[in-house]
């Protein structure tokens, strides 16, 4: 949902960009506001060459407006709350009411000015991450400019002179803006619409956050004990499907903010990496993978044809980045029996109920009450059950006979006859183990 | 149960009172034995429902131990009960009575007694008002009576004030032996939920050991704080223990009537303090052991035939007795009543005559002392009131603060165990903290209660100072990085 505000700047581009060009150059760009922490629709180039604009998963790109052949953006450094997942609203700093602030898209050649106003209390900046520009709009504090006072715009202008996929995030106070969730993503599309040209391409950020259960604001100082790790500041199951045309040419750009690496794993296929911050993957420096590490402060595109129907499940392989907010320090309750400890406990815990014995699937389905502002460690259900995941988790959806711009969810996938495991009905053997494995579920349970 | 108390009391001290004011035609009844308890028969019916017998014959003694009984038997032993047991049974109180009987006796062989003027009925009518009134009445009808009373009649009145100071305090230590007795019981009642939690604590550590996940050290961990609270357990049970004898002793009981059942838990605490305006005056109105001192002294007088009184010496200054009498506007009786109500007053004899002046000097001795004892009493009942309004508020504080304040944690942490984001162990420990919180919440309410008995003692008499318990706080739990 794009605001009033933005409509206006959107439906002037649409209108007359020349008109634009004559009566607004002096003045500052209508800076476009995001209410909705839901995946918006890409926007199409109607002037200039041709390009497949990408989908940035529960974010949206930045309308722009034409100035004398300039491409004109305006960001809002400010404060947001962002919705994680329905039951969760965090309280970071974003730009243009998300976080992360919206994509900026573009095209090789093009000369941008970007308007940066700060709405922050303390300075800012913006750093345009793995991109080549005159020194001086680089975007460090200090170092290439004075931070943006608060309640004062800067001007970024420079030629985009290569394409490819890059990031923008603030060099100002940096630890403390960028672990309350101040980046975005920014494209350069290639100035010859046939070259790499795909049929759909994503688009997000992964960034991580330290929230205590129960409260709002990250913990700006934690290093390594994140709680939440996110995909453009959403996780599951709050993040948006990749849904996908059977046969589509399909792209997918993973840029790394947190502090560690991750390894994103995608279902179904192999794919090989075709861009990274650097720029394009010559086709003969390209291996296939189907597991992508996503190095820190890094970015990484990959590509694949979208040849097979299904809901394909793509995550971070560190399984702990697949989980939502939980404790690090819970003994392993597997193989103990709690039924007399439990009715001790319940005399002065009433509320208390026994889980672990037999692993933690039962987390994902009992659904008990939890701090406000909390989601369960492990959610999410599927047509089959409980998903049992948090996190940066999401599922591609390829399905025959979508139309180009149709991004949304199909539903789960209709699996043909014969192509779903099943359960044996025929004798079973006795389970071959250990005889005494104390791994082993208690004999007496209780739930 | 204050007024009950004081009712109680009153009925003692009135039977005293209406021995000595007896009349001349009243006189044969001095012949009987049990005089001077008849006269209050009717207020003490009132105000307990009972009949305190002052035991001269068998059958009068299986009558007391069967009226306890009836009080003890199949009942929750309130803070009142427990107070009328005592006054009924104790052996001590007995003693006392025994000493009015002693000095009705002497009374008896004395045959000129001029009696002083009771006001009894013309006070408000709470009964501590009646009960200060009699005292007041005959305190000012002593002073301001210029007239010779022997000896005997001195060392009577002292006699009976010694009655009712020793029912006082006997009275007001029994109640505070309830209190602890209570509160001892309370506490036992929360380390017992401690008990349970760590025994959970355990038992899961255990568990943990058995399935491998758990190493010997963070077993111990779990063990340890269990056989800590236990042990607190087993002391909270002597002290639960000591608390009942405690208890026993001042009722008086013994034998089949120890197996009463004592209230579970102090009562509320009252949602707002009394306001006490003018604590000291009132305290140097009432103080029994003040009006025993005074009579004390008025038998130094006597002894030496001290006679008019030329000016008084207060605890706080010399007020000339000319200036109390100069009439004013308001009148001059007005005064005079106002001021020996507002401080407290102290006749002293200068003769000016050399043959006297021994006398004067051993007068002069008791007079200081006394007047000392005003100025402690006055300290006592500022002390006592003071402790009484903080020791409230610090009550209120834990049960309104405190309390809740851990309750809320330890409902979150449910919450957070509910998600697994804290363990097991951390939800037993912030439930042992919340158990803690209300163990010092019930030292907090006995302490307040125990400073409410002292309040009304240091106004009545059988002020003891009494020291609340320091109370129990749960060992530490183990929680080795869970």
């Amino acid at each position: 949902m794009i605001n009033r505000r933005s409509i206006i700047g959107a439906g002037a581009v649409l209108a007359s960009a020349a008109a634009w060009t004559k009566t607004m150059a002096m003045s500052l760009p209508e800076a476009a506001i995001m209410k909705s922490p839901d995946m918006q629709p890409p926007i199409f180039p109607i002037s200039g060459p041709d390009y497949q604009p990408v989908v940035t998963l529960n974010g949206w790109t930045l309308p722009h407006r034409m100035n004398n052949g300039v491409k004109e953006f305006h960001l809002v450094a400010e404060p947001v709350n962002r919705e994680f997942a329905p039951g969760m609203v965090a309280h970071l700093w974003g730009y243009n009411g998300q976080s992360p602030g919206p994509t900026i898209e573009a095209v090789e050649g093009d000369r941008v000015r970007i308007f940066v106003t700060n709405k922050l209390k303390e300075h800012t900046s913006v750093h345009w991450h793995g991109m080549i520009l005159p020194s001086g709009m680089d975007g460090v504090t200090g170092l290439t400019q004075p931070g943006i006072p608060a309640g004062k715009t800067f001007v970024y202008e420079f030629d985009l002179v290569k394409s490819g996929t890059f990031m923008y995030h603030p060099h100002a106070d940096e630890m403390t803006q960028m672990a309350m969730g101040m980046m975005g993503f920014f494209v350069i599309h290639p100035k010859d619409p046939k070259f790499m040209r795909v049929d759909r391409d994503f688009v997000f950020l992964l960034n991580a956050y330290d929230i205590d259960p129960g409260s709002y604001m990250p913990k700006i100082m934690t290093m390594v004990d994140f709680n939440i790790w996110s995909w453009n500041s959403r996780v599951f199951p709050g993040i948006s499907h990749l849904v996908v045309g059977k046969n589509d040419k399909v792209r997918v750009r993973v840029g790394n903010l947190t502090m560690t690496n991750h390894p994103i794993h995608m279902h179904g296929y192999d794919f090989e990496v075709t861009c990274t911050d650097g720029g394009w993957v010559r086709p003969e420096a390209r291996w296939p993978e189907v597991t992508i590490d996503i190095p820190v402060g890094g970015m990484r595109a990959y590509e694949f044809d979208a040849k097979y129907e299904g809901d394909w499940a793509i995550h971070c392989h560190k399984s702990h980045h697949t989980m939502n907010a939980m404790g690090h320090d819970i003994p392993t309750f597997i193989g103990t029996d709690k039924s007399k400890i439990a009715e001790k406990i319940q005399k002065v815990q009433e509320e208390y109920m026994p889980m672990g014995e037999n692993g933690m699937a039962d987390m994902a389905e009992m659904e008990m009450p939890l701090p406000d502002n909390t989601l369960p460690m492990m959610t999410g259900f599927g047509q089959f059950g409980a998903i049992e995941m948090g996190g940066m988790f999401s599922v591609v959806k390829v399905r025959e006979g979508l139309s180009a711009g149709d991004y949304a969810d199909p539903g789960w996938y209709k699996h043909p006859e014969g192509t779903v495991a099943y359960e044996w009905t025929g004798d079973l053997p006795e389970p071959v183990k250990s005889g005494d494995a104390k791994t082993a579920p208690p004999r007496k349970t209780v739930g | 149960m204050n007024v009950a108390l004081n009712k109680a009391v009153f009925a003692i001290l009135t039977s005293g009172l209406l021995a000595g004011c007896a009349s001349n035609s009243d006189w044969k009844r001095l012949e009987d034995s049990k005089y001077g308890l008849q006269g209050a028969s009717a207020h003490i019916v009132a105000a307990t429902g009972k009949r305190p017998v002052w035991v001269q014959s068998q059958e009068e003694a299986q009558r007391a131990a069967s009226q306890t009984r009836a009080i003890l038997k199949n009942k929750t032993l309130t803070r009142d009960m427990a107070m009328r047991v005592a006054i009924l049974n104790n052996k001590g109180l007995q003693a006392d009575l025994a000493e009015i009987g002693i000095s009705s006796a002497e009374m008896w062989q004395e045959t000129m007694l001029m009696n002083p003027v009771v006001s009894i009925g013309t006070a408000e009518k709470a009964t501590v008002r009646i009960f200060e009134s009699a005292i007041v009445g005959n305190l000012l009808a002593l002073i301001t009576r210029e007239k010779r009373v022997d000896i005997a009649e001195a060392k009577f009145r002292e006699a009976q004030h010694q009655a009712a100071y020793s029912a006082l305090k006997l009275a007001f230590d029994t109640q505070r032996a309830w209190i602890k007795a209570v509160a001892a019981k309370e506490t036992v009642s929360y380390l017992l939920q401690a008990q349970t939690a760590s025994d959970a604590s355990s038992e899961l550590a255990k568990e943990l050991g058995r399935t491998g996940a758990f190493n010997k050290a963070a077993q111990a961990r779990e063990h340890v704080v269990f056989a800590e609270i236990s042990g607190q357990l087993s002391e909270s049970r002597i002290s639960e223990r000591e608390a009942r004898e405690a208890l026993n002793r001042l009722m008086g009981v013994w034998g089949d009537d120890l197996n009463y059942l004592l209230s579970s838990s102090l009562p509320k605490l009252p949602a707002r303090t009394i306001v006490k305006t003018g604590i000291e005056t009132e305290a140097l109105r009432t103080r029994v052991d003040l009006q025993i001192a005074k009579y004390e002294l008025e038998a130094v007088a006597r002894e030496h035939k001290l006679e008019n009184a030329t000016r008084y010496l207060t605890d706080l200054e010399l007020v000339a007795a000319v200036e109390l009498e100069k009439p004013k506007a308001g009148g001059p009786t007005e005064l005079t009543k106002k001021r020996i109500e507002l401080e407290f007053a102290i006749p002293i004899f200068d003769s000016g005559k050399a043959r006297m002046r021994k006398a004067e000097f051993m007068y002069m001795r008791a007079a200081n002392r006394l007047a000392e004892k005003a100025v402690n009493i006055r300290s006592e009942a500022r002390g006592a009131y003071d402790k009484y309004k903080s020791s409230h508020e610090i009550a209120l504080h834990y049960r309104d603060k405190i309390v809740p304040l851990r309750d809320v944690i330890k409902q979150e942490v449910l919450l957070e165990y509910n998600g697994m984001i804290s363990s097991t162990f951390e939800m037993l420990n912030d439930t042992r903290a919340s158990t803690n919180a209300r163990l010092m919440s019930v030292n907090a309410k006995q302490n307040f209660w125990l400073a409410e008995v002292d309040l009304r003692s240091a106004i009545h008499g059988g002020y003891g100072g009494s020291s609340g318990g320091g109370g129990v706080s749960l060992a530490e739990g183990g929680s080795a990085g869970h």
